[in-house]
């Protein structure tokens, strides 16, 4: 008999083992918690739910088991009773609020849901803000006119198994197009993000962006999660000062500068990590630019 | 009862065999067979050079004359894959360089190499004859050399879509003089130019060379010269297929082409002068294989090309080729079995060019034994794919794109479930699919329902609930691959359909809604796996355990953990306490 891992959905009535046809093993304590639920559900299709039995249940009924089950099969403990939405999401508190989850109406022509993690609703390329690896094109056929397309995350890393001498190098791109490739030679550049007030640092890859709008509209998708359709063709917030943080960075003299003042390529070869700063903060900011920086600020009515 | 068979005979039995299929089947009859036929198996394929290593291969198959093996999952080929994060062969060159001394071929995908692994494999097999690096990196020209200078015996030497890292282009001098079994030479993918003398020698004393594909550098001045030393190529690559008009050069480019009379797949093409093209039409009937991805022309040059290759059967080109061009390949090409096109322009909006869905339900009419699509458009409708599915209901490979995220059916706004379920009801032989588009739950309820012979998936941008991956992965019998990104999927229906990932190669699952603590969960109830989640945020150790983690890659694996792992790598659940192996995070800092 196979031992599969099922998920057990707790019966009213209290027989053991839920749906799993000779339960009795040890049930793992559920993951999920017994929060409040629902009043943000996941997106159903109508159609769907035909064939299978949705409803509001509360996720935090539902137990980890691992359970027997006769034959094999993917289908484990899982006896055609499948909760396909319900509450209880609202749990993952920490990076997606519940309000991420936006409650929508299922017609039977179109279902779309929300989804907050991946990186936009609408690739609007047009405005510079491209998906990461979006349309799956490889490298060897992306096209010589689109250079600033060419988002490899490849670094310097070393291998730790082999024994070669450790080699710091620069890779050549394959570049297919005339001119001289604008971005620096490496092909992934990515450096660390810090956000005031949040302890959860990233790291963003500074060849895939051409400018500081795009730059500027990554973070604050990454931290604020502002991203929508009608945001795309405002220019960022964090760049023209009507935001309450500011976007600086760390330079390779050790100072922190406001971004935005140097050109782009200046502006690479130098940034060595970016901090996006509380306003309050941002007198902290290298001197000669701060001026700058006020001057923004009165400017915006 | 006992019966005694001559092991001569059942090698000779076995060496029918080919399929690995096939042999792990006969080795698993009774213990007499498995022992012969590990003893006589010659080559092995590794789908994922995590799921067993090098030692438990070699101690398995003491004979073995050719490697296969692939690394990393198939997306980072989308960089969706951080730099580091494993697939290094040199583990496996070294063991390979201990124990097969008579090792003749080998065969990397999506792999990381070294200079030092291109030494000793150049050093260690002294009949070695096949080298085919498919998407690897890691190396440098230093590297090719070292091949070059010290493998005698060489055949093959593939760079396909290698990133090397170009210090010279000498390395090809290397080839000694008295090296001439070379049959096969592809440099595609290198930008830097290449001695042309040294080429020219070498194809000169190469009298076995089928293939040979140019790098970009090679003028097309010069091409005519080495067509008339090997008239016998069958698949050659230009370089730029550029020049100044000159009549000369055109008039020997083509006499050049119009003796080449085994000439069979022809591609390179970059920067095409549409003036030059002509020079290849000799050819064009000979060809079931034409490769125009590169050539940035208008769709009546292409038309021109195409409408003389009768006998094509497989064709790659951008969408500069247009309904109307591909309206001319469904007339002319009706040995098709291969469609694919590429985008010229991905990363805008509105349309650059008049392809549509029209030019694959053309091509679906058209073309009876087109077997394989991969095609990049920006508008579908269901109403399309319904017909292309019943026109060609012998399709095994459909991989659409259309380049905007959720884009519905764009007659009636509606989803593109119908369509793409109609594809697996009708093409009952699909083995691959790729999807795209405005997708609902429904699509994969079809997918379960109908695709049985699926073997590959992948998802993007699609579905609405967990009931979505549970319809798949409870209803596709014969799937080995999944890889989804950017989809609401989630701890339920991975957790309920564990058992089912022991009987596949691998699933990736990035920017979807799975949570740390159901990897740490499957991790420690599936030891028979390696959940690795993949998340480069820093602090990951103050995350809730119900937090989504950035990206999973899980595979059945009988090697256990790997110890290669980067720091932004960690194999869940396998800690003898049930803690998972979260590195600390805050040494960056």
């Amino acid at each position: 008999m196979d031992v599969t891992l099922g998920l057990l959905p707790d019966s009213p009535a209290g027989d053991d083992g839920g749906g799993v046809p000779s339960g009795g093993s040890t049930t793992v304590k559920s993951i999920l918690t017994k929060e409040d639920n629902n009043k943000n559900n996941m997106v159903m299709c109508s159609e769907v739910s035909s064939s299978y039995p949705v409803g509001d249940q509360n996720l935090g009924d539902l137990e980890l088991g691992l359970g027997l089950s006769i034959g094999g099969g993917g289908g484990g403990g899982l006896k055609g009773k499948v909760v396909a939405g319900g509450g209880g999401w609202s749990q993952y508190a920490r990076i997606l609020t519940a309000k991420d989850f936006k409650q929508n109406s299922c017609s039977s022509s179109s279902c779309s849901v929300s989804i907050p993690n991946s990186a936009t609703d609408s690739v609007s390329p047009t405005n510079g803000n491209s998906v990461v690896g979006w349309p799956p094109v490889s490298k060897a056929h992306r096209m010589p006119s689109l250079a600033n397309e060419n988002k490899s995350p490849t670094g310097n890393r070393i291998s730790v198994t082999e024994q070669t001498k450790s080699k710091n190098r620069t890779v050549v791109i394959n570049d297919y197009s005339n001119e001289k490739a604008r971005i620096s030679d490496k092909k992934y550049r990515s450096v660390k993000v810090n956000m005031d007030g949040s302890l959860i640092g990233r790291k963003v890859d500074l060849n895939a962006h051409t400018s500081y709008e795009m730059l500027a509209q990554t973070l604050e998708e990454m931290f604020f999660r502002r991203r929508s359709s009608t945001e795309a063709a405002k220019s960022s917030r964090l760049l023209d000062g009507t935001s309450e943080f500011v976007l600086t960075y760390e330079d390779k003299d050790g100072d922190c500068m406001l971004v935005g003042d140097v050109p782009w390529q200046m502006f690479l070869s130098s940034v060595k990590r970016l901090r996006i700063m509380k306003n309050s903060e941002s007198n902290e900011l290298a001197p000669r630019f701060q001026e700058s920086h006020e001057r923004r600020r009165t400017d915006v009515v | 009862m006992t019966y005694s068979f001559p092991e001569e005979v059942l090698e000779h039995v076995f060496s029918f065999l080919t399929s690995q299929n096939d042999r792990n089947a006969a080795s698993l009859v009774c213990r007499t067979w498995y022992e012969m036929e590990r003893w006589c198996r010659k080559r092995i394929f590794v789908g994922n050079c995590y799921a067993v290593n090098p030692r438990v291969l070699i101690r398995r198959f003491p004979e073995v004359k050719a490697v296969e093996l692939k690394g990393k999952p198939h997306f980072a080929d989308f960089n969706l894959v951080p730099e580091g994060w494993g697939g290094f062969v040199y583990p496996w060159i070294v063991e390979f360089a201990r124990v097969y001394p008579w090792l003749e071929e080998i065969r990397l995908k999506r792999m990381v190499v070294t200079d030092e692994c291109l030494e000793i494999v150049s050093k260690a097999f002294r009949n070695f004859k096949v080298l085919i690096l498919s998407s690897c990196e890691g190396f440098s020209t230093d590297g090719l050399a070292a091949v070059a200078a010290n493998c005698r015996n060489l055949r093959v030497l593939d760079l396909r879509e290698c990133e090397v890292e170009e210090l010279s282009g000498h390395w090809l001098s290397h080839f000694p003089d008295s090296f001439t079994s070379l049959e096969s030479l592809n440099i595609a993918c290198l930008s830097l130019e290449v001695s042309f003398s040294a080429l020219e020698r070498l194809v000169s004393r190469s009298p076995n060379l089928k293939t040979l594909r140019l790098n970009r550098t090679v003028p097309l001045e010069k091409i005519s010269k080495l067509l008339q030393r090997a008239p016998q190529l069958a698949d050659f690559g230009t370089g730029a297929y550029s020049a100044e008009i000159r009549p000369d050069v055109y008039s020997s480019l083509q006499e050049a082409f119009s003796g080449c009379k085994k000439l069979k797949s022809l591609s390179g093409f970059w920067d095409v002068v549409p003036a030059y093209l002509p020079a290849v039409f000799s050819v064009c009937s000979q060809l079931t294989y034409l490769n125009l991805s590169y050539a940035t022309t208008q769709s009546p040059d292409l038309i021109k090309v195409i409408s003389q290759c009768h006998n094509l059967q497989r064709l790659v080109v951008l969408d500069y080729i247009e309904d109307m061009g591909l309206d001319t390949v469904a007339v002319t090409c009706k040995d098709l079995r291969e469609l694919v096109v590429f985008p010229s322009d991905p990363f805008v909006a509105d349309a650059n060019v008049l392809l549509t869905e029209e030019g694959l339900v053309s091509v679906s009419q058209g073309c009876s034994k087109l077997q394989s699509v991969l095609y990049f458009c920006r508008q579908m409708s269901n109403s399309a794919l319904i017909s292309i599915s019943k026109n060609r209901p012998n399709l095994t490979c459909f991989r659409l794109c259309i380049l905007e995220p959720r884009a519905p059916d764009y007659l009636t706004f509606e989803p593109l479930d119908v369509g793409f379920g109609s594809i697996v009801e009708n093409c009952k032989e699909l083995t691959r699919l790729s999807m795209s588009g405005l997708l609902t739950d429904r699509v994969f309820e079809y997918i379960g329902k109908h695709a049985k012979k699926l073997d590959m998936l992948s998802v993007a941008f699609a579905g609405d609930s967990d009931l979505g991956l549970h319809h798949v992965l409870s209803g596709c019998e014969s799937l080995r691959k999944l890889e989804i990104r950017d989809c609401p999927f989630g701890d339920k229906a991975l957790l309920a359909n564990a058992s089912k990932l022991l009987t596949m190669r691998s699933l990736w699952m990035s920017s979807c809604f799975v949570s740390f603590g159901a990897c740490k969960l499957l991790g420690q109830k599936m030891p028979g796996l390696n959940v690795e989640v993949i998340d480069e945020r820093e602090n990951l150790n103050l995350l809730p355990e119900n937090a989504p983690v950035e990206k999973v890659y899980i595979y059945r694996t009988v090697s256990g953990q790997r110890l290669d792992m980067p720091d932004f790598v960690r194999i869940m659940g396998k800690d003898k306490n049930g803690v998972y192996n979260l590195s600390l995070c805050d040494k960056g800092l």
